[in-house]
């Protein structure tokens, strides 16, 4: 029996798991994907907004404020990578020049304290590539870039290490509560118990809700947004996440710096149907490739090497939905997370569990809570006597796999191993990087399915690219017929 | 019935056909007539393909028939090579299969298994 | 630790240049990332390779294997499974930075460096394909990889768009292990890959080549697997034809669309770049303007035909010896080479008058498929040379060698293909 059950392991899910996991309790997250911060959290700008757009008096506007604030926290003990960029909102004309200024009176009212006018002369010192076109600029310091997934693998290896439970591949087919417990049922087999569940599962939210509450109040209408990256070739072409200026739709198609060099160019925003698909269309990034261009000029789109698609959880409702449920008590919704739910992140764990469960009326904190996660500094980026040091200790630190980001065998064999540990070529590109480059995988595919399958242990037939489905290969060749 | 080949014997790639009386027309050379006429009659191919080794450090190893083989024979010498096991070091060159199916065409490896 | 000339790559390119540099009798030190030599013609396994160089026909390991037996009897020092992670211009040379198990991270200065290190697939990334991001969307160099070397089938129904010369070898590959290949879709209205390839490759086996089509939606299924593609006809300007579409249902699409000189390396070095060929502007010794810096192989420009690289590359191993021996930086006196009419791109981009190299091979791709053309060449508006080339099409790359004293040092040098 479980105190709580989380379902989702997306960046909410685990800030989520991590701050439970600072009290005596026992906690379980439950997650229907191969890996930990696959679906939302692995498709976004990977901003952290100052939180200048929001609506006022809004979860969205405070917690995003809040959250940016805790994220220089959650950097220094979980040892993710901030790049703090500052983010220019541009203006291209008179007219939206005025739209500019009323975007400061939201800006002052969700009391954004770090702001100031640019005229184009003073930016373009910044950003010298920053679009001719543009005559005004509010500059807005406090918005940084971090890397969303490692955020997410940090919270749930600290998660972990404090006790916390984690299972994977683990889709809730069936929830019920008699006498105040929850039985939650996995992959249509397995039953857990709980006295509390999340209901974190980000655009499946409503689907989790239905199969506990009658009148559900939201549905998730999930949106689409898509992207460009450029290879990270291009690093100092921009040096601010530049925003044009925000429409009914958000915040439109951006230019952002990536902690590792790239850049990404979108999204657009279009509802679609099907929450499982995130799908490219030409129209779509035609959109995207239009609207880049009013924010710098010659961008470099020859530098494209890859394009994606994410889904936004965004909801029915104007706000995030972060309550407990109104039939269901014990059933907590944090639901309807979209933008800004990254930089809301921590916040958002935190209003749960002290606003709304009172988790701390409720159970002791834990006296040995390790807050701590080390995570090794990338080796390419090491000083070179330090690489030398470790290569002493261990010789794979100099067998370099993925050519493109510099990635060594170590690197490789401790994301398959590590204590949040993946076998999927996917989960080892999201934990190094290998295959994230220039090439795509085409160099160092090979070697990193071979490295999974000598340290697992595999035949590189049982190997996956991604859900435990997708394997690399159909057969052996030379079948006789 | 009029036949159409595309001629490989220099990079122009002539479309060439052949009616039922043995009209040759299309080409630009003479040597066309000649592809057109072998293709017609007696087609032969190089098979290039791999063999299955007992090594784990070389799982395959890359074969071919040493001279053309009859076209049509191209799916049963797959076959016979499919079963195939290379189970000791063999040197580039040397014979995996001898004479297979009668084609007077042996199947030899083209890059040496550890040796 | 100081050598004359390092080579960087041990395929095809390599050999050839660290062979040629070392019988002129320098010190040579060829490092290679991967635990083999002979790079990607260990996967060719097909045949065509070796009718220039050895006038034999060979398979792409046997082509291999008579370089690298040359190489071994020569005695050049190389190095396997070793990484360059840094190519850095010093005084009087370079220092090269690389990684390996064996050695640890070493630098080693050099007095020249030879670029030979191939080049890499373009992946769906770098074209639109719209619909899902499913697995099962794989280079054909890559598919190549796994079936040849390793022994495994990327897929069971398969299609493949790009008509690249590994993409139709592949498409016979596939089919004769057993796979069920659908087509073969060409954006452009000709093929990009030889002739023979397409009768030998697709036509021997009833495989559908499907000119001026493209891929316009793939769809994954629940494991996030391929499941089906839809292709459609493109107009002149190669935008999909509304009502061509046509459905396939593979859990395999390969990719043959191209391929782009591996320059990474060279990043942090100032070298002119040449948007069309995606790699570096070289003069007539394959030296870059970065001095003693040369460049050869697919990493300069990607060939059609493995015999092509190896006499290039060999050149370019002569020359980077005659630099070494003559080590004096004279200043450069060089005239452009410019792509004129119908041309997609010449190499060299200069032809420096300093230099002691006196032969110019001039290669070049036209634009267009061309039946009977006419290659002018000429400085100032008069004509240096011309010579009848009959059937140019851009998939084939063309060659003309003439000696510097053709030429004047002061006037561009333009090669026009005009149409006759």
């Amino acid at each position: 029996m479980y105190d709580y059950i989380v379902v989702g392991a997306g960046i909410i899910g685990s800030f989520i798991a991590r701050e439970l996991s600072k009290y005596n309790l026992k906690a379980l997250v439950v997650e229907k994907e191969n890996d930990v911060a696959n679906v939302q959290t692995l498709a976004n700008s990977a901003i952290l907004h100052s939180g200048h757009n929001p609506k006022p008096n809004t979860l969205k506007s405070k917690l995003c404020l809040l959250g940016n604030k805790l994220y220089d926290e959650v950097e220094s003990e979980l040892s993710i990578p901030i790049l703090r960029t500052g983010a220019y909102v541009l203006a291209h004309n008179n007219e939206e020049e005025k739209k500019l200024d009323d975007l400061v009176v939201t800006t002052k009212q969700n009391e954004v304290t770090e702001f100031e006018f640019l005229s184009f002369d003073e930016a373009v010192k910044y950003e010298p590539n920053l679009a001719k076109t543009v005559t005004k600029v509010l500059s807005l310091p406090t918005t940084s870039v971090t890397y969303p997934w490692e955020v997410a693998f940090a919270c749930m290896e600290n998660a972990i290490l404090n006790g916390v439970e984690f299972r994977k591949n683990s889709e809730v087919t069936n929830i019920t509560k008699t006498d105040d417990i929850f039985k939650i049922t996995i992959n249509n087999t397995d039953i857990a118990e709980a006295k509390h569940l999340i209901n974190a599962a980000g655009v499946k939210a409503d689907d989790i809700a239905e199969m506990i509450e009658r009148n559900v109040e939201y549905k998730i209408t999930p949106r689409i947004g898509e992207y460009f990256v450029l290879d990270k070739r291009v690093k100092g072409f921009i040096n601010h996440v530049l925003y044009p200026l925000p429409t009914n739709l958000g915040k439109g198609v951006l230019l952002t710096p990536q902690v590792h060099g790239n850049i990404l160019i979108g999204p657009n925003s279009k509802f679609v149907d099907d929450k499982d698909r995130a799908n490219n269309t030409t129209d779509g990034l035609r959109y995207v490739k239009d609207n880049a261009v009013l924010l710098a000029d010659n961008l470099p789109f020859n530098e494209i090497i890859r394009s994606f698609a994410g889904v936004r959880s965004t909801s029915n409702q104007e706000d995030f939905i972060i309550r407990e449920s109104n039939e269901v008590s014990g059933f907590y919704h944090v639901a309807g997370i979209d933008s800004p739910g990254l930089t809301a992140a921590p916040a958002i764990a935190n209003y749960l569990l002290n606003k709304i469960m009172m988790v701390h009326e409720k159970y002791d904190t834990k006296c040995n809570f390790n807050p701590k996660r080390e995570k090794l500094q990338e080796f390419h980026t090491l000083p070179n006597d330090q690489q030398n040091e470790l290569i002493k200790q261990d010789s794979s630190y100099a067998n370099i796999i993925c050519k493109c980001e510099r990635i060594t065998e170590k690197e490789v064999i401790d994301a398959i191993n590590g204590p949040l540990g993946s076998s999927s070529i996917k989960g080892i590109k999201k934990r190094t990087r290998a295959g994230a480059g220039l090439c795509q995988g085409g160099y160092c595919e090979e070697k990193v399915y071979k490295l999974i399958a000598r340290e697992t242990k595999s035949s590189p037939l049982d190997i996956v690219y991604d859900s435990q489905k997708s394997n690399l290969f159909v057969s052996e060749s030379k079948v006789k017929k | 019935m009029t036949k159409s080949f595309i001629c490989i014997v220099c990079p122009r790639g002539c479309r060439v056909n052949v009616d039922d009386n043995m009209n040759i027309t299309g080409n630009q050379c003479k040597r066309g007539e000649s592809y057109v006429l072998t293709e017609l009659t007696a087609p032969k191919r190089i098979i290039t393909t791999t063999a299955r080794t007992v090594f784990k450090q070389l799982p395959r190893v890359s074969v071919k028939t040493d001279v053309p083989i009859p076209k049509e024979l191209i799916y049963d010498i797959m076959n016979i090579i499919n079963g195939v096991v290379v189970d000791k070091p063999m040197a580039i060159g040397e014979v995996l299969i001898s004479n297979i199916l009668d084609t007077g065409s042996n199947v030899i490896l083209t890059k040496s298994c550890l040796k | 630790m100081k050598k004359e000339i390092i080579v960087i790559g041990g395929g095809a390119s390599g050999l050839a240049a660290a062979i040629s540099a070392k019988k002129e009798g320098r010190d040579v030190l060829l490092i290679e990332k991967e635990d083999r030599l002979g790079g990607i013609l260990n996967q060719c396994i097909h045949n065509g390779f070796g009718l220039q160089v050895f006038k034999e026909e060979y398979t792409g390991p046997e082509y291999a294997d008579r370089y690298i037996n040359e190489f071994y009897k020569n005695n050049i020092e190389y190095l396997l499974d070793a990484t360059v992670t840094d190519v850095i211009k010093i005084k009087d040379g370079f220092e090269i930075t690389f990684s390996s198990r064996k050695t640890g991270i070493k630098k080693v200065n050099t007095n020249a460096v030879i670029m030979s290190t191939g080049c890499y697939e373009r992946t769906r990334g770098s074209i639109i394909i719209p619909g899902d991001r499913p697995y099962g969307v794989i280079t054909a160099g890559s598919a190549q990889r796994y079936l040849n070397i390793d022994g495994y089938m990327v897929g069971k129904n398969v299609f493949i768009l790009g008509s690249g010369d590994i993409g139709l070898i592949m498409a016979r590959r596939m089919h004769l292990e057993g796979a069920n290949v659908l087509g073969v879709a060409e954006l452009m209205p000709y093929s990009n890959g030889l002739t023979r390839n397409i009768v030998q490759c697709l036509n021997d086996f009833d495989i559908p080549l499907f000119l001026s089509h493209t891929v316009t939606q793939v769809n994954a299924n629940k494991n996030q697997r391929l499941e089906s593609i839809i292709i459609q006809q493109v107009d002149e300007k190669y935008n999909p034809i509304e009502g061509t579409e046509k459905n396939f249902k593979v859990d395999t699409l390969l990719l043959s669309i191209g391929l782009i000189p591996d320059i990474t390396l060279l990043d942090n070095l100032n070298v002119e770049k040449d948007y069309k060929t995606k790699s570096v502007k070289i003069n007539q010794s394959y030296q870059t303007n970065v001095s003693g810096l040369f460049i050869c192989g697919n990493s300069l420009q990607v060939h059609d035909l493995v015999d092509n690289v190896s006499l290039e590359s060999e050149r370019a191993g002569v020359c980077a010896s005659q630099y070494v021996l003559s080590q004096t930086t004279k200043a450069n006196k060089n005239v452009r080479v410019v792509a004129g009419k119908n041309l997609l791109f010449v190499t060299p981009h200069y032809v420096d008058f300093s230099s002691e190299s006196s032969k110019i091979v001039f290669q070049f791709r036209s634009k267009m498929k061309i039946e009977k053309s006419m290659l002018k060449i000429s400085q100032d508006n008069k004509l240096v040379k011309n010579k009848r080339i009959n059937f140019v099409v851009p998939a084939e790359m063309e060659s003309i060698t003439l000696n510097i004293e053709n030429f004047d040092s002061s006037n561009d040098i333009v090669l026009d293909l005009e149409v006759l």
